[in-house]
């Protein structure tokens, strides 16, 4: 072959000190993927391509630097060697200040994304503050509500003890306290809470006219026995009706 | 030690290059100091008159840069003499200026070669890498030269060109970073002599810059004319569907035409109606508000 016979007259015989050159792979690198055949590098991908010759050249740093130093060729340059460097100082500075700008963009950033982060939590924080103080205001308005009510006589909310059990207020031996106000009283004041829904209380709605469970009989019809066995039926529970309380009225009058 | 391998290698270029190839030229010279510049030579003459040229400044090799339509750069390697040559055409370039490659080097001090394998596997290959080491490394004790090895020239075969890669050598564990300048080399063709002689080999891959450019100046024209023929089949198509219909001799049995009227022709001008106005009719403004109206519905 021509090329052959051509690179035979051509080459010079000289010692590997002169020329320099190592012919080698790539370090193996164990983070790079599938058995690192050199065909796999896609040249499109510049990172991967880019990567690909650093490695090259680090295996042939790696294989060269040895050889030099049998040699006694000195590969470590003295910290007191002074010498022109093949880009000039200021085109260092102008380097080195970019790459400052870079970094302080980032750090920048960085902070102001923190920042943001820290404000959002902050106010999550704050928000949950404040909802848990009105919770305790409402629970404490309660607590002095039913003791007005007097449901409980007992200050125990005074010395902020969230867990009070309910049961404690009926162990009393008070009977007046014990009931308090009418059982009707006290079914509204459970379904609607103490001073609470005004409006919208007192319906008749399907449900609430269906509700027969508060019809007594013998109340209704004035047959069962007394309260206290005798024949007071009429005065605590029967009601004159509309026409009858105005005839009172105005005999009254 | 005494400078026993003498290697002169010329630089210079023809005229007409731009300035990515100037500096390119010139961070070449700095980083290697057995190199000698020259002035532009004129494009009218004749390539082996750079023989002549390394012959009176006492150089042995060559590294000739040539650009052509202000666009294409390309780059001669010879060994001036007899030696073989060869042409590349150079792409990809970025120069030391660069202030994304953060590596520095002594001024002249001898770097490292570093191929690729498969310049072990082709013949061609093995020739150009014998080229490279001849040209680029730095004899030892050359009076301009540090004797420090401090970086390391990269030489791959990627995707069928030549990437050119220049590194510092920081640490003894071989960690690097980029020095520059760096450029990719298309193979065109090996001569036998220096710049002319018989082609010992010819890339089969390599496609010149002007037949890309045509490639793709002409599929951008097909896409046009294919995007024209469509559209002129379309044209066809529509005026094809019609049904040619015949003339049906019945239609015309119904047909009356009317009297023909005389021709009067005005010579006095007609009395001018008077204008009155229609109350029922909402003026214009209300007639407006209506329309809102109707549209918001």
């Amino acid at each position: 072959d021509g090329l052959k016979q051509c690179l035979s007259e051509f080459k010079q015989q000289l010692a590997w000190v002169e020329r320099l050159d190592v012919t080698s792979g790539q370090v193996v690198d164990p983070v790079s993927q599938s058995a690192s055949d050199k065909d796999a590098v896609d040249p499109e991908n510049d990172f991967q391509r880019e990567m690909s010759f650093y490695r090259q050249a680090q295996a042939a740093v790696l294989e060269a630097l040895p050889r030099l130093r049998k040699l006694q060729v000195p590969t470590r340059r003295p910290d007191d060697y002074f010498a022109e460097m093949a880009k000039s100082d200021q085109q260092m500075q102008k380097i080195r200040q970019k790459l400052k700008s870079k970094q302080e963009a980032m750090e920048r950033s960085e902070k102001a994304k923190q920042l943001r982060a820290m404000r959002k939590y902050g106010k999550k924080v704050q928000t949950e503050i404040l909802q848990r103080r009105q919770k305790e205001k409402k629970n404490m308005l309660n607590a002095v509500k039913k003791y007005q009510k007097g449901l409980s006589d007992k200050l125990d909310f005074l010395d902020e003890e969230q867990t009070s059990s309910q049961g404690n207020k009926k162990g009393s031996a008070n009977q007046r306290i014990k009931k308090g106000p009418n059982a009707k009283r006290r079914y509204k004041n459970q379904k609607f809470g103490f001073g609470g829904k005004k409006k919208g209380s007192k319906w008749n709605t399907k449900e609430s006219f269906n509700d027969v469970s508060s019809f007594r009989s013998k109340v209704a019809h004035n047959k069962g026995p007394g309260k206290a066995g005798k024949g007071g039926k009429k005065a605590l529970n029967k009601r004159p009706g509309k026409r009858a309380r105005q005839k009172m009225k105005s005999r009254a009058r | 030690g005494k400078w026993k391998n003498k290697e002169r290698v010329l630089i210079f270029s023809s005229r007409g290059i731009n300035f990515r190839t100037r500096h390119l030229m010139q961070d070449l010279r700095t980083l290697m100091p057995h190199s000698k510049a020259d002035t532009k030579m004129d494009r009218k003459d004749q390539l082996f008159v750079i023989n002549e040229v390394c012959e009176m400044k006492n150089c042995n090799k060559c590294i000739f840069f040539e650009a052509k339509k202000k666009q294409d750069l390309y780059m001669w390697l010879s060994n001036t003499p007899q030696g073989p040559s060869a042409k590349f055409l150079v792409q990809n370039v970025h120069t030391l200026a660069e202030l994304k490659m953060t590596g520095n080097c002594l001024r002249g001090s001898r770097p490292l070669l570093s191929f690729d394998p498969t310049f072990d596997k082709e013949p061609h290959y093995a020739l150009l890498k014998e080229l490279f080491i001849q040209i680029f490394s730095t004899p030892q004790y050359h009076p301009k030269s540090q004797p420090f090895v401090d970086h390391v020239f990269t030489f791959t075969i990627t995707d069928e060109r030549i990437w050119f890669r220049n590194y510092q050598i920081i640490e003894e564990d071989a960690s690097l970073v980029e020095i520059g300048p760096r450029f990719v080399l298309n193979l065109i063709k090996i001569f036998q002599g220096s710049f002319g002689g018989p082609t010992l080999y010819e890339n089969p891959h390599y496609r010149s810059p002007n037949m890309h450019r045509r490639l793709i100046r002409l599929s951008v024209a097909a896409k046009f004319r294919e995007k024209q023929q469509v559209k002129e089949v379309q044209k066809i198509k529509k005026k094809g569907s019609k049904v040619l219909i015949e003339e049906d001799p019945t239609e015309v049995v119904f047909e009356t035409p009317a009297e023909e009227k005389p021709v009067e022709i005005q010579l006095v001008k007609p009395e001018s109606k008077p204008i009155v106005k229609d109350k029922k009719k909402p003026r214009k403004i209300q007639r407006k508000k209506q329309k809102k109206l109707f549209r918001t519905e």
